[in-house]
């Protein structure tokens, strides 16, 4: 019923956690049994380290919060070296969660050598960060230009020996171009949405909030945004959608579903609940069993025309009805 | 299969005991796992949360056994307000403990608290009294009502008092206090202060310390969002050998104390 594919990537149900609201799901693991979760989705690594930017890093907003953490990551020789064999303890030999590391670079160069080292290291699927606001390097390159989003990804698919997902930036005039862009890069599935560029400022003391001036917005507040260009991209693109957005309900995910996702990443609703992941997964369980349905069949169901044919306006009605004018 | 050891618990609300200066003990029922002075708890309602992250506070007290446990809690915004609003029965969420505790190796440190800087020390003073021991409290407030929970602290502590105003012990702020017994010589260098409260006596606190040459802790309040470790939101900056070169910390997992030295401004 749960059961969901991301192309050749199998996972018993589409609950994923979303990069850099989980860590490496070793913290998480104290709250919750991970296994019950699709897969985990690591924070995003670099290949040298990133201190991260100033604090203050986050600002909570009407629904939603800001984030710029910078990508602080220590790089990927600590994280093969330190945090990969905690994330392949929990992935239990196959029994726990499916490994998907996030990978961020500031050349194509540097995302090919990031695939290359992963790939060799037994990950079960790669996502590779295109779209990091909070990054210059990243935001001016990559997720705003389908050309270098292509090469990027037809880079990255050169070497990677597992699947290859691209999350795109909200934060451009069209998301369905960088969506195709990618896929005819090769990527095995895309990732629908980052954060919206934002920011809160004190007006008493005259000064932005966030250390670094700008940072993301995340949370329930960007939901409808994430589920319109899920919707938009599962028009464009026949490769599988991974939705991300303000989830934090098991209806949540199944509007993803509808609108085209095949699984869902649940972030910034994992800090005010620490298991929601599980417990999502298992109300959503509930839900399915009730209205006798699998994610497989709903997925994209939005998109078709509606099954129950609308009632036709009554003659009565037909009259009543004033003209409407173009 | 890896167990889950910690959960986020639904903890009905045993009463709201009013402290004065529109601080509270936001009292509830149990079980309250032992915790450390210095740990935290992040709690939000478990109905009506009128926004989205919960909200990180010391604990301030425990019944022996657990069964109870209480948070300073002072309405200063939409969390704090909501948690006030809160009926006796209903629910408030508590994830913890989290964190690290001021250190355990420490004999008799000398507590500066400001305000509902308060919090964590009530615990370590009981940890004396039952001791038969006093610890030694600089409590420091704006005026006598801002002194929220003196009335708690007092039978347990050998108590300190101070205000901006002069409307209760001490005139002055609790630095000028905090110099004055250095002065008698009630308190003497390589002693080790404890320090909880607002960012500008903290770091007056530290500063002092630093000259008078006493070790100084601070348990430092950031805005956090998830409080155990994976959102990198809370960080500080930071030096010295603990962090291993890394600039930063995250103030719920490596903190939220942290000695004065170790911190970058």
């Amino acid at each position: 019923m749960l059961k969901t594919s991301l192309g050749t990537l199998l996972l018993d149900n589409p609950i994923l956690s979303a990069s850099g609201t989980f860590g490496s799901g070793w913290e998480g693991r104290m709250f919750s049994d991970l296994a019950q979760v699709g897969a985990l989705v690591s924070k995003t690594v670099t290949v040298h380290p990133r201190p991260g930017n100033p604090p203050p890093r986050i600002w909570e907003t009407a629904s939603g919060m800001l984030n710029s953490i910078g990508l602080e990551n220590k790089g990927a020789d600590y994280f093969l070296a330190e945090s990969l064999p905690k994330m392949q303890q929990l992935a239990n030999g196959g029994r726990g969660p499916r490994i998907i590391i996030n990978i961020g670079g500031e050349s194509i160069d540097e995302f090919v050598q990031l695939a290359e080292r992963f790939s060799a290291a037994g990950v079960d699927a790669l996502e590779v960060n295109l779209s990091c606001p909070n990054v210059q390097e990243g935001r001016l390159l990559f997720s705003t230009e389908p050309r270098l989003t292509e090469q990027a990804l037809r880079a990255v698919k050169r070497v990677a020996t597992v699947p290859v997902f691209a999350k795109l930036s909200p934060n451009v005039t069209d998301i369905t171009e960088i969506a195709r862009a990618a896929e005819q890069g090769g990527a095995d599935g895309i990732t629908a949405i980052n954060t919206l560029i934002g920011m809160a400022i004190d007006w008493r003391k005259q000064r932005p909030i966030l250390g670094r001036g700008i940072g993301g917005l995340s949370g329930p507040a960007i939901k409808p945004v994430a589920l319109r260009m899920v919707y938009e991209c599962a028009r464009t693109v026949k490769i599988p959608i991974l939705g991300v957005g303000g989830v934090r309900s098991a209806t949540d995910v199944l509007d993803f579903v509808c609108a085209g996702a095949s699984a869902v990443q649940i972030g910034t609703a994992q800090f005010t609940d620490p298991a929601l992941m599980v417990r999502l997964k298992d109300e959503l369980r509930t839900l399915l069993t009730e209205a006798r349905m699998t994610i497989a069949e709903l997925r994209g169901s939005a998109h078709r025309p509606a099954a129950i044919p609308t009632a036709k306006p009554t003659a009565a009605c037909a009259v009543a009805t004033p003209e409407v004018k173009g | 299969m890896l167990s889950a050891p910690m959960q986020t618990r639904v903890h009905a609300l045993r009463r709201l005991r009013e402290l004065g200066g529109g601080s509270f003990a936001v009292e509830v029922d149990g079980p309250i796992p032992a915790t450390l002075p210095g740990q935290f708890y992040m709690l939000r309602t478990e109905k009506r949360w009128p926004v989205l992250l919960p909200r990180p506070f010391s604990l301030y007290d425990r019944a022996a056994d657990g069964s109870w446990g209480s948070f300073l809690v002072k309405g200063v915004g939409e969390g704090t307000r909501a948690i006030l609003d809160l009926a006796p029965g209903e629910g408030l969420v508590l994830n913890g403990p989290l964190g690290q505790p001021f250190p355990r190796d420490i004999d008799n440190p000398i507590c500066v608290a400001g305000g509902v800087g308060l919090a964590p020390f009530l615990l370590l003073a009981r940890e004396y009294k039952a001791q038969g021991r006093n610890l030694r409290l600089l409590f420091g407030g704006r005026n006598r009502a801002a002194l929220s929970g003196l009335e708690d602290v007092e039978p347990v502590a050998r108590v300190f008092a101070s205000t901006d105003d002069g409307s209760h012990g001490f005139h002055g702020m609790v630095t000028a206090l905090l110099d004055d017994l250095i002065a008698r010589g009630e308190v003497k260098a390589g002693e080790v202060v404890f320090c909880c409260g607002p960012d500008p006596m903290m770091h007056a606190v530290a500063a002092l310390c630093e000259k008078r040459g006493l070790r100084c802790f601070l348990s430092l309040e950031t805005y956090m969002a998830c409080g155990y470790g994976v959102c990198n939101g809370c960080t500080v900056k930071v030096q010295g050998p603990r962090f291993k070169g890394w600039p930063y910390s995250r103030t719920c997992m490596e903190g939220p104390v942290y000695e004065a030295c170790e911190l970058v401004h």
